[in-house]
């Protein structure tokens, strides 16, 4: 192994071409024979839906896949990649969207994990540190080696991933959705660093469902759909009308903005007057009606999910006024907040939303059980399995075993369909959603802003934390924005646009 | 970069990944009780052959017996390992309220309803101690139960003097049969009904599941965590001061040092049945196999002549292999 990639360093030329990949999984054939060719110095932007094959495909170039058939050259010599240390061997890293560190570790030990630079069995912490040091400064960002993981934020930790990556010299880097937990500095900051790295010879694959990413980083575009690749080409040759009906094979039709309700003059369903919770936010105003649509945007670090983390009886308020449903003060924590009709969707899915190991069932049932017991608290399961199938339905959670499956086996888009679905069989009238969309792909996002607009024409209030700026201008009615811990616009989402809420979100307070 | 370096450990990783997918659906495709019920009928079957006395209605009647105050103990264990705690207090609990009984009781020849009511208080307090430290102060379960494991081992020989006191007239729980079988099984019996219930189909028992599926999800869909989990060591507490008086009456005296170490076996019994020790999975029907398993055990080695000291080795290694077994069923078969 040698040491990270400097600037002055240019890598000798390097292809990888894959010829005819197929794979099944029980039968059925879910790569159609693909072929894919990516160059060093070249970014490619991996689009697709889940299901599309274009993770088998990464999976299969990784080594964490074997194919059926099909071949694999590194410049036009065939390589067998049957592991993913077959992979590493021959430069192919994946920054995954999960984090496989050592938390209790220092960040330098995770960077170095399992090569720690060493002389005669002992480990030099010295170079240690001081190359952890560079990688960190090469990144842009200002972190201590020494600093303990687990006090690390999501966006840190995937700072790590990806210095870790450096380190091994790689030839093909993979990013499996690498900005879908970073503030728009440290996305410049990524940004910044895969252009560098490609133009130093490095050959980089780019999963995103983030299409307005695209055009920022990518060189080229392929596009999978149903186990084919079925678009590839220069970047210049995709708008996004274009990505998005090769990815769907339907016409889009461009979103339209919010369904603007004026819900003006009504009593808020959701008030916030001069809330402060110093350092996180302060002097915060926030209205939410029944039957709208709110977005509360800012970077990664705005106090936005703060603020709904207040809402929702998490943290406390210092100071200032919050009414729900016409009723003054701060709920004391999430069970009372419950009860007082709020529903929330927490921003970690997997560590604060889901109920590994148990059922699909119960995962959707679990805040309404009191509900739905009998008065001595006896749960009957056909009961569950009622409000599980009505919702399964209702929300299209494509789920392939029965209503016993475990929760785990759902894809990211259903799981969330399945935490949302939870609040709703509660009748939770005001609900806060932390970006709830994180990690769900095109077609499954689309679903749950269908959902989200049918809830609303329903009468709920709905509040949507999001640092995603397609996202609150594609479903919100009105976008609050805040900056720095304070309110710093507010947006009706028919007059939103892209460059407006990025001034805002960086506003100086 | 030559294709030849990959070859060799290319074709082996190959052969090994297509054995793999044989063993995956195997393992994928049996349930942990439904692979307990072999195992037991293996062990039924080996004893049956190796001892004639083994199928008497008499010897399953001693089995039974046997294993009624682990039983007792082990069901709301399970509940509480289920929710990610641990209590290794019980047997402590037993012999602590074991001993106020026959303090209180004065060995039999006193007020037996107000020994009985000392007893089930002093479990009662004990389970309160445990759930506090761990639900308020915040002591980790494991922690704090050791430290009351030896508390209340402890307190039980203060309160004796380090000596075994006699209880007579106190056998109903024990020995004494109602049409033919021994009461302490039937209340064995109820305990395992009751809580299987409880477990399976009320929110209180649900809740158990999900908070040991994830305890901060848990909290943000308003199940009180820690007042289920407190609940559940008073629960278990008051289990250990039946236990108490099961074992004083079967033993027909409290002895300091009565079910010394059966804490041990509680948690063999319980992992063995399937339970994680990470919480969020467990079956009450699990635990009883588990404790069948471990009784059948024992019974089996004393009829065909073993010493108690190789019973001891033999716990461990059933232990071992079960859970062993459970982990390649997670890590092979990938399922939970």
């Amino acid at each position: 192994m040698t040491a990270v990639a400097t600037p002055s360093r240019k890598r000798p030329p390097f292809e990888l071409r894959a010829v005819g990949l197929r794979k099944s999984f029980g039968g059925v054939e879910v790569l159609h024979g693909v072929d894919l060719t990516i160059q060093g110095g070249r970014v490619v932007a991996v689009l697709g839906e889940n299901g599309a094959g274009k993770s088998t495909a990464i999976k299969i170039i990784s080594g964490a896949l074997t194919p059926d058939s099909g071949q694999i050259f590194i410049n036009g010599q065939e390589v067998r990649i049957l592991t993913p240390r077959d992979g590493q061997a021959l430069g192919i890293r994946v920054i995954y969207q999960e984090m496989t560190n050592a938390p209790t570790l220092t960040v330098a030990e995770n960077i170095f994990l399992g090569h720690l630079p060493h002389r005669y069995g002992l480990v030099r912490w010295s170079e240690t540190q001081r190359r952890a040091e560079r990688i960190l400064a090469d990144l842009g960002v200002r972190l201590h080696p020494r600093s303990i993981m687990a006090d690390l934020s999501v966006a840190q930790h995937q700072i790590v991933e990806i210095a870790r990556a450096l380190v091994a010299d790689a030839r093909v880097l993979i990013f499996d959705e690498p900005t879908s937990a970073l503030s728009p500095e440290e996305v410049e900051h990524l940004f910044a660093l895969i252009r560098r790295l490609r133009d130093e010879g490095v050959a980089i694959l780019y999963i995103t469902h983030r299409l307005l990413e695209v055009p920022a980083i990518a060189d080229e575009v392929v596009v999978f759909r149903d186990g084919y690749l079925v678009a590839q080409g220069p970047v210049a040759e995709f708008s996004h009308k274009r990505i998005v009906e090769a990815m769907t094979g339907e016409v889009y039709e461009a979103p339209e903005h919010g369904h603007s309700r004026d819900g003006s003059g009504i009593e808020p369903a959701l008030q916030l007057v001069a809330a402060s919770a110093p350092p996180w936010f302060h002097q915060v105003d926030l209205e939410v009606h029944r039957g709208e649509i709110v977005g509360l945007f800012g970077r990664l670090g705005c106090g936005a999910l703060e603020v709904g983390e207040a809402v929702f009886g998490l943290r406390p308020l210092r100071s200032g006024r919050m009414i729900i449903l016409g009723q003054e003060g701060q709920p004391r924590g999430p069970e009372q907040a419950k009860r007082r009709g709020l529903g929330f969707v927490p921003v970690d899915r997997k560590h604060d939303g889901l109920l590994a190991g148990l059922s699909v069932t119960e995962n959707l049932t679990v805040a309404s059980w009191e509900h739905l017991a009998s008065r001595l608290g006896i749960l009957r399961r056909r009961d569950l399995v009622a409000r599980y199938e009505h919702w399964r339905t209702k929300l299209a959670i494509r789920a392939t075993g029965n209503a016993h499956q475990a929760i785990d086996t759902l894809s990211g888009g259903n799981q969330q369909k399945v935490v949302l679905g939870r609040w709703l069989e509660n009748k939770s009238a005001v609900l806060v959603l932390a970006e709830p969309t994180r990690g769900v792909d095109v077609g499954a996002r689309a679903e749950i802003y269908d959902v989200l607009k049918r809830l609303a024409e329903e009468n709920i209030a709905i509040l949507i934390i999001s640092t995603d700026a397609e996202e609150v201008l594609r479903i919100c009615d009105r976008i609050v924005v805040m900056s720095d811990g304070r309110v710093t616009d507010v947006i009706p989402g028919h007059l939103a646009t892209m460059a407006r809420l990025a001034a805002s979100a960086a506003a100086m307070t | 970069m030559s294709t030849q370096p990959y070859h060799s450990p290319v074709t082996l990783s190959a052969t090994l990944k297509k054995g793999k997918a044989r063993v995956r659906r195997f393992f994928a495709g049996v349930s942990t009780e439904g692979m307990l019920l072999v195992f037991l009928a293996i062990v039924v079957a080996f004893f049956a052959l190796k001892s004639e006395y083994f199928f008497a209605l008499n010897n399953l009647r001693n089995i039974l017996l046997a294993v009624s105050v682990l039983s007792v103990l082990a069901f709301p264990s399970t509940m509480l390992i289920i929710s990610g705690n641990f209590d290794l207090s019980v047997a402590s609990n037993a012999a602590f309220t074991g001993m106020l009984f026959a303090l209180v009781s004065e060995g039999g020849k006193g007020n037996i309803p107000l020994g009985v009511a000392a007893a089930i208080a002093g479990g009662l307090a004990v389970g309160f101690i445990n759930g506090f430290l761990v639900t308020v102060v915040r002591v980790n379960s494991l922690i704090t139960t050791l430290g009351t494991l030896a508390i209340f081992r402890g307190l039980a020989k203060i309160l004796s003097n380090g000596q075994t006191l006699r209880v007579q007239g106190f056998d109903w729980m024990g020995k004494a049969q109602l049409l033919g079988i021994p009461v302490a099984i039937y209340i064995m019996l109820g305990v395992a009904i009751i809580l299987a219930f409880v477990l399976r189909n009320t929110v209180y028992g649900r809740n158990i599941y999900a908070i040991g599926a994830n305890a901060a999800a848990a909290r943000l869909v308003g199940i009180r965590n820690h007042l289920t989990v407190f609940i559940t060591f008073l629960l278990t507490g008051f289990l250990g001061g039946v236990a108490g008086l099961m074992l004083t009456s079967q033993l027909t005296a409290a002895s300091p040092i009565a079910g010394l170490g059966l804490e041990l076996s509680v948690v063999s019994a319980v992992v063995l049945g399937g339970a994680s020790l990470y919480g969020g999975r467990g079956t009450i029907l699990g635990t009883i196999l588990g404790v069948a398993i471990l009784g059948t055990v024992n019974n089996g080695m004393i009829l065909i002549g073993l010493s108690s000291f190789w019973q001891e080795v033999a716990r461990g290694v059933i232990l071992i292999a079960a859970v062993a077994f459970d982990q390649l069923r997670v890590t092979v078969g990938g399922n939970r």
